[in-house]
């Protein structure tokens, strides 16, 4: 993941884009993909590179849960908000990180060392309630299990 | 049948019974989404040495899943005769050197991790896999390639009677393909039952061109996952349906929108579109036939109304996911304005069946009103959450006790949701019902798309709902306020009610809300209320247990309960105090009190101290 782009980086990384009807999704996801975020300036680029307005791909970007608008943390944890996890205590967990973490859903800290995600189900029912810790399944979490994880990620531990 | 295809299939055919008659061990390790959750890489990781380090003469490969997914990860070793299967569960990481020891090196078998035989005769200590509780009944049509083949080998594929159903297809007129899907009464499996036929039908009869195919691959039911099932163990299954459904339409090209969520499926599909198109099943000149038709795989990015077909169309086009207003509908004006037909995962996977074995045959599997066999999946409280292929008309209860193994720890069946959020709950006396379209339809609600999850007696039904309308909440695109502020609005009245502020107007208030948002543009809108309709059908005592004893039958919604040391002298408080993310549970003389004014209810003391700590009704 490279640091602060720059506008000619950015310009090359979405040269390929055209004015077609299609290319704005996959231009956020590969743009994310390669900063970790759509940054403002990758809005204004891209809105020049696809003939469009800044308006229009914001628009986008805050519609689609998966976009973030500001660089990921560096260790974060996603809940997973499904219903068989909630049947099994998900929302008590969501709960216990959410104040361990001190931080809403979809918030991270200040300094960008964690953060804490909502997180949808995607059929790993069987290991419900579960969270990902940087993307691995935590399966058949307690909510006391939560909470110890909670603050090894945030460095209490 | 077409000479290039008869050449194709040939060499593959060939190359598949050259490896399986390579006098080689053939392990195939299921790695889907589902085994990767429970270290199936890691698996595959210390196969790979233990067998080079012994240097045995084993081939590895990797398949989708059997769906046996709450015993991840499955593997399948075929011996070097080729005489005999057995199917094994569970071969986490730390079990492979025992694995590879028992079954590899000394050849012999493991029957306390053996599902079955799936090749071969069974054994004193090891039944065949068809004679497994979990596969009895199942009908694998759709899955019958799934932990059998490679996904990504097209050759497995082919060398299964892959593809023969798209080349019939070439051969005939878009009318008579179209006669036989509606001969064979193929429904929509996404939800609403449609038939295929007919959306197909008016695809072929749209004025304008070029025209577009769109599988809907966005599975947004919580709980569901029979499509990434097919995308993970099967993604030529599906490639194939599009195109028979490209020769029924004459149209030229196809998306697969596949959520983010689902990153091996993506990955699946895009090795398989580009193998077809290796092969020259998918592009121009298809086969020599003159025909062109090619697939793009498009990844979502987080929208539940995504899966909505003109909200999965906006999104395609560059627009924020919102459904549209229909008319026009996407056979008129679907993908870039131009004619567009829409169908799920399953859907399309079932048409290469239906050329293949004609529509007496697919349609022959029951004798129910809803034609074929359906995926489920199944979890929530049961002991077994996994994913089934079985034809319509199986009980919800026969599938829970069959395939879900029951309930956990035998707590009584509360009730369940047949399929997503918008689907409501039934209550266990409905649990009668027959999997099939009508009796749903015939309730006010779907059988929706697959994924069926339980709930047992100590789930709050208030908290079901709140849970149900605050998905509804964060996923409402925000076109219409019926939805957006309706759901907003229902969430309010549930959490009051949960908390103890309920009052007897709320449930007029709910009709209200029921009535209104009906009239919202879209389903997710006017579907919303339907787990709140019915659970005010079902469990009404419950909502007014609430409003007037201010007391939850279920003691779990934490705005009703309290927590309270009741047994001072446990030696598992200090842990429980330490464990505590509020600080809550502060010391007090010789023991220990929980402050009520911090405690968020979380229940981490209670797992932490079960002797110490008591939940109480926090209002009675
Ligand atoms: C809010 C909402 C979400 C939906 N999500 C999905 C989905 O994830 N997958 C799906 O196949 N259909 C979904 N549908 C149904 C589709 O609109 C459409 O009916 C379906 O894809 C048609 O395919 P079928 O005829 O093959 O069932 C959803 C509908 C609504 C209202
Ligand atoms: S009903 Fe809800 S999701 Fe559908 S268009 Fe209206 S606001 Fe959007
Ligand atoms: S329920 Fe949670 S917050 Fe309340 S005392 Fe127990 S651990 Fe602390
Ligand atoms: S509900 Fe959490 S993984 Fe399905």
């Amino acid at each position: 993941m490279a640091a602060e782009p720059t506008t000619r980086e950015l310009r090359e990384l979405v040269a390929e884009y055209e004015f077609e009807r299609g290319h704005l999704l996959p231009a956020l996801i590969e743009i994310q993909e390669h900063y970790g975020y759509v940054s403002r300036e990758a809005i204004e680029v891209l809105a020049r590179q696809l003939r469009t307005t800044p308006a229009l791909i914001y628009g986008a970007v805050s519609f689609y849960a998966d976009f973030r608008t500001e660089p990921p943390p560096e260790r974060e944890i996603s809940w997973c908000s499904g219903p068989a996890c909630r049947l099994r205590g998900g929302d008590r967990i969501r709960e216990a990180l959410q104040r361990t973490l001190d931080l809403p859903l979809d918030g991270q800290s200040e300094d960008g060392a964690y953060g804490l995600r909502l997180g949808q189900c995607n059929g790993t029912c069987s290991e419900a309630p579960q969270v990902w810790v940087d993307g691995e399944v935590v399966g058949g979490l307690t909510v006391a299990g939560a909470v110890a994880l909670a603050r090894e990620v945030k460095g209490d531990a | 049948m077409n000479d290039r295809f008869t050449a194709i299939a040939t060499e593959a055919r060939d190359r598949w019974e050259a490896a399986r008659a390579s006098g080689r061990e053939q392990v195939s390790l299921c790695l889907d989404t589902s085994s990767l959750a429970r270290g199936g890489a890691e698996t595959l990781a210390a196969l790979q040495q233990a067998v080079a380090a012994k240097g045995l003469n084993v081939d590895i490969q990797t398949t989708g899943s059997w769906g046996f997914c709450w015993l991840e990860p499955t593997v399948s070793v075929r011996s070097a005769a080729g005489t005999r299967t057995v199917l094994y569960h569970s071969l986490t990481p730390d079990r492979v050197e025992e694995f590879v020891q028992s079954v590899l090196v000394e050849a012999g078998e493991l029957p306390e991790l053996a599902l079955g035989v799936v090749e071969g005769a069974p054994s004193d200590q090891v039944g065949m896999l068809d004679d497994h509780p979990f596969m009895q009944g199942q009908i694998r049509r759709l899955m019958a390639n799934c932990g059998q083949i490679d996904p990504e080998n097209i050759d497995h594929y082919l060398a299964n009677g892959g593809y023969e159903g798209f080349v019939k297809s070439l051969d005939m007129e878009p009318e008579a393909i179209i006669e036989l899907m509606l001969e064979s009464g193929l429904g929509g499996r996404g939800g609403a039952g449609f038939p295929a036929g007919r959306k197909w039908d008016f695809l072929r009869n749209a004025t304008a061109e070029p025209r577009y195919l769109v599988c809907n691959a966005d599975e947004g039911d919580p709980g569901a996952w029979v499509n990434r099932i097919l995308m993970e163990g099967d993604p030529h299954l599906i490639i194939e349906g599009m195109l028979i459904a490209a020769m029924a339409t004459n149209s030229v090209e196809g998306y697969i929108y596949i959520r983010h969520e689902y990153p091996l499926s993506i990955e699946r599909m895009n090795v398989a579109v580009e193998q077809a198109r290796e092969r020259g099943l998918l592009g121009e000149d298809i086969l020599g036939s003159g025909k062109t038709f090619d697939l793009v795989v498009f990844v979502g990015a987080g929208s539940y109304v995504c899966g909505e077909e003109t909200g999965l169309i906006n999104s395609i086009d560059g627009y924020r996911g919102m459904p549209r207003i229909r008319p026009p509908f996407p056979a008129q004006a679907g993908l870039w304005n131009l004619p567009t037909n829409v169908n799920n995962v399953e859907t399309y996977a079932n048409a290469p069946l239906v050329l293949r074995h004609g529509a007496a045959w697919w349609s022959g599997v029951s004798d129910d009103e809803a034609k074929g066999t359906k995926m489920f999946t199944i979890s929530g409280a049961v002991n077994q959450p996994g994913c089934v292929e079985i034809p319509f008309g199986l009980s919800v209860r026969e599938l829970l006790e069959k395939y879900g193994a029951g309930t956990p720890d035998g707590v009584p069946l509360k009730g369940y949701q047949p399929g997503g959020p918008l689907s409501g709950v039934l209550s266990a006396e409905e649990a009668d019902l027959p999997l099939t379209l009508a009796p749903f339809r015939d309730r006010g609600l779907f059988l929706g798309s697959g994924g069926i999850v339980f709930f047992d007696e100590t789930t709050s039904v208030v908290d079901l709902c709140t849970y149900f309308l605050g998905f509804a909440e964060d996923e409402s695109c925000g076109r219409c306020t019926t939805c957006f502020q309706g759901t907003q609005r229902a969430v309010e009245i549930l959490r009051r009610i949960g908390s103890g502020g309920g009052r007897e107007s709320d449930l007029d208030k709910f009709e209200d809300l029921i009535q209104t948002m009906t009239w919202s543009n879209c389903l997710h809108g006017s579907f919303a209320m339907t787990t709140v309709k019915l659970a005010l059908r079902y469990f009404r005592e419950e909502f007014e247990t609430l409003i007037r004893e201010k007391r939850d039958p279920t003691r779990s919604l934490p705005g009703m309960i309290t927590y309270e040391v009741t047994s001072p002298g446990d030696p598992a408080l200090p842990e429980a105090a330490a464990i505590c993310p509020t600080e809550a549970i502060v010391e007090a003389g010789s023991s220990y009190d929980i402050v009520d004014e911090l405690c968020i209810r979380c229940g981490a003391c209670a797992e932490v101290a079960p002797d110490a700590v008591t939940v109480r009704d926090r209002f009675v």
